[in-house]
């Protein structure tokens, strides 16, 4: 009797012990289509480092955010957890996020894209680490151009061959009166309009990012995107495409070309496989803009670690491990590009063999200079996500549909951009 | 003793579900109502701002279009519910042979997911692929409207399948409330004479009236509270056009944590909701003959 209690007690101090050495990291993320990827390299990394244990989650972004923003406010963050570009300065703003400035010194930053270095550099600091980044390039599709006798668009394209291109590319095809091809697809969303402002070298912010005030290139690229659908009406108007998905149109057939993330390439393969042949080019560049001056952009997907985590050392060495050399190029699904430069620029990732073959088109957007427009409370004055209907992208809408004019449009973003800003 | 007894008794055992409503009701209550002064973001701790956010919702274009819009939905919602729900009680509340199973049928869409049917209006309404808009097309009509993507259209569109979803519900309500009209006074007004019109004008409706104000009252409270059918068919757009309380408020407190500003906006809504309440029970009071 007294040997059984012993080994019980054996067995349970073992137990306890066991668990109080080993260190477990929690870690959320927002994209639960990743998640078994991610299951795979955290059981290499477990494996790498004994004693240490990762809790992973992932919930779609509509549930991560407000999940993630409550344990914020109860102080109970992961240890390490995905942060947005679109967010970062707002949970920098409010001290939920870990300089890990200390840590990065000692990197060699030239494996790393620095554009998507830029969005987390805060201050003096590093407030998250990219894991990839993204970027809206041009999708077209291959057999509408052949079809009509245009050459493919490249990074020499200038907006009047754009335009041509999209007036030769719009066709109604049964003669019923009704467009059954555009030229080209856009309304007020982030990833349509602001490419083309940064392309023509133009900025929707003040220098020091604190208010709205839209230059005269930026004001010039959103005239030539409206003129699209009022003037030349070579781009659907939104009220046409309602009841649709936005990202449904390109694969469906209704637009030969059209501008948005990179990310759409995976939903794309899918979406137009067998349908038609596409690739991808870069933005023109607008007519006002210098190589120099031309701007693309692109944002990453980054970890951040929690300020009050107990487990800082172990959490870098963790994110290290996700966002570099624990990663395989096919962890990035279709348009996500890897941070870790050795992965992006490898065959396996440019895979060749699948569309667009032309992946090489991102990394030279990430090797010249990017920029965003993110401020803290961006999706407001944007207009993002369920607020699509509010901010600088209704307004937009309303010009794109013809029921407002440009002028009228950006005196109202600006102005109530400028009074959520200020707050 | 005994008596003392048994209070006592009686209140440890509803005492968990007393701390469920003061932990999970009443907290929050209160608590929300103090963020609504405050700029509160979820993350770090709010600033006390007195009324700003208050005067932010009456003098701020946006925030008028939206009390507009609600205003507008519950003028267009409450009405319409009436008549449909009374109109279809009255229809099926005769013995014929089809009227159980065609009152499932009104019922269905009530207790159906609403996501689901409202992406299926949403196929109904799409401008190029609609069902609605190639019949029309079919008819003659050339050019048929946007009726999601329009704002001359968005709320009105919005409003008809929240009234179509809810008719069958308010359907129900007044069968009930009919059970209780006593046939024989309908009998005796038809041997005085009484047409089918008089009969529901003079004997019926006035003997409706406790249900038809519970009617109002519910479809009052129900306009304001429209978010999953303004979430999957238009998004609140175009423009906001149909954008109501209840969806503003998700977008100020789950897209932009702007936790305060969403809590005055709350209390706006428990301010609308709670004046029509009263305004309600004085009209009660006054007309209902019950």
């Amino acid at each position: 009797m007294f040997q059984r209690i012993v080994i019980i007690f054996s067995f349970l101090f073992f137990v306890v012990v066991q668990s109080l050495s080993a260190q477990t990291l929690r870690y959320m993320m927002w994209d639960p289509s990743q998640l078994e990827i991610e299951k795979a390299t955290i059981a290499k990394f477990e494996s790498a480092n004994p004693g240490v244990k990762i809790e992973v989650s992932a919930m779609p972004p509509k549930e991560y955010w407000p999940r993630i923003s409550a344990l914020a406010a109860s102080d109970d963050l992961p240890d390490v957890f995905a942060m947005s570009s679109g967010y970062i300065q707002s949970w920098h703003a409010d001290g939920q996020l870990r300089n890990l400035k200390a840590y990065a010194d000692k990197l060699d930053m030239s494996k790393w894209f620095s554009g998507a270095m830029d969005v987390a550099r805060l201050g003096n600091g590093l407030y998250a680490f990219p894991q990839n980044w993204v970027a809206p390039v041009l999708f077209f599709n291959k057999d509408a151009f052949d079809e009509a006798g245009i050459k493919y668009p490249d990074s020499n394209w200038t907006w009047n061959d754009f335009l041509t291109a999209t007036i030769a590319l719009t066709k109604d095809k049964n003669n019923d009166g009704r467009i059954d091809q555009y030229g080209f697809w856009a309304y007020g969303r982030y990833a349509h309009i602001e490419p083309w402002v940064f392309r023509n070298g133009g900025n929707l912010l003040t220098s020091n990012r604190t208010s709205l005030a839209p230059d005269f290139r930026a004001i010039e690229a959103m005239k030539f995107l409206t003129d699209l659908a009022n003037l030349h009406q070579v781009a659907a108007k939104p009220q046409d495409m309602e009841g649709i998905r936005s990202k449904d149109v390109f694969p469906m057939g209704m637009t030969a070309m059209w501008v948005d993330g990179s990310w759409n390439i995976a939903h794309l393969r899918k979406a137009a496989k067998g349908k038609f042949r596409w690739g991808i080019s870069q933005i023109p560049m607008g007519p006002n803009a210098k190589p120099a001056t031309a701007k693309g952009y692109a944002w990453a997907d980054m970890l951040a670690v929690s300020p009050n985590t107990k487990n800082a050392d172990v959490a870098w060495k963790f994110i290290m491990y996700m966002t570099g050399s624990g990663r395989k190029a096919k962890d990035f699904l279709g348009g996500k590009v890897p941070a870790y430069r050795p992965i992006a620029e490898s065959n396996a990732w440019l895979e060749r063999d699948l569309q667009p073959s032309n992946k090489e088109v991102l990394l030279e957007i990430g090797s010249g200079t990017t920029t965003t427009s993110f401020t803290p409370k961006w999706s407001k004055w944007r207009g993002y996500a369920a607020s699509k209907s509010g901010g600088m992208n209704g307004e937009l809408d309303e010009v794109f549909n013809g029921r407002q004019s440009l002028r009228q449009a950006i005196d109202n973003f600006v102005e109530y951009g400028n009074k959520v800003l200020s707050k | 003793m005994l008596e003392r007894e048994y209070r006592r008794v009686g209140f440890y055992l509803i005492l968990p579900a007393l701390m469920g409503l003061v932990l999970f009701r009443l907290y929050p209550i209160v608590a929300s109502f103090f963020i609504s002064f405050t700029d509160w973001n979820v993350f770090g701790g709010g600033e006390w701002v007195g009324l700003e956010n208050y005067f932010e919702i009456f003098s701020s274009k946006e925030g008028r279009l939206i009390l507009l819009n609600t205003l507008l939905f519950a003028v267009i919602y409450v009405p319409g519910i009436f008549f449909i729900g009374l109109a279809l009680a009255l229809a099926l509340n005769s013995g014929f042979r089809w009227a159980a199973g065609m009152r499932a049928l009104y019922f269905l869409p009530y207790i159906t997911s609403t996501v689901a049917i409202t992406l299926t209006w949403r196929w109904i309404f799409s401008t190029r692929f609609g069902l609605l808009n190639n019949l029309l097309l079919e008819f003659g009509v050339n050019n048929p409207p946007a009726w999601l993507g329009d704002p001359t259209w968005s709320l009105y569109t919005v409003v008809f399948v929240a009234v179509w979803r809810d008719s069958g519900f308010f359907m129900i309500l007044f069968l009930a409330g009919l059970q209780t009209v006593d046939q024989q006074l309908v009998d005796s007004a038809r041997v005085d004479g009484a047409n089918r019109w008089e009969v529901f004008r003079h004997v019926t409706l006035p003997l409706l009236a406790p249900t038809s104000f519970f009617v109002i009252l519910i479809a009052m409270v129900r306009s304001t509270q429209t978010f999953e059918i303004t979430y999957a068919l238009t998004g609140g757009g175009p423009n906001q056009s149909s954008t109501t309380l209840a969806f503003y408020i998700y977008q100020n407190a789950f897209i932009h944590f702007d936790m305060g500003y969403a809590a005055a906006l709350a209390y706006v809504l428990c301010m609308v909701v709670g004046g029509l309440t009263l305004v309600h029970h004085r009209l009660r009071g006054k007309w209902s003959y019950v």
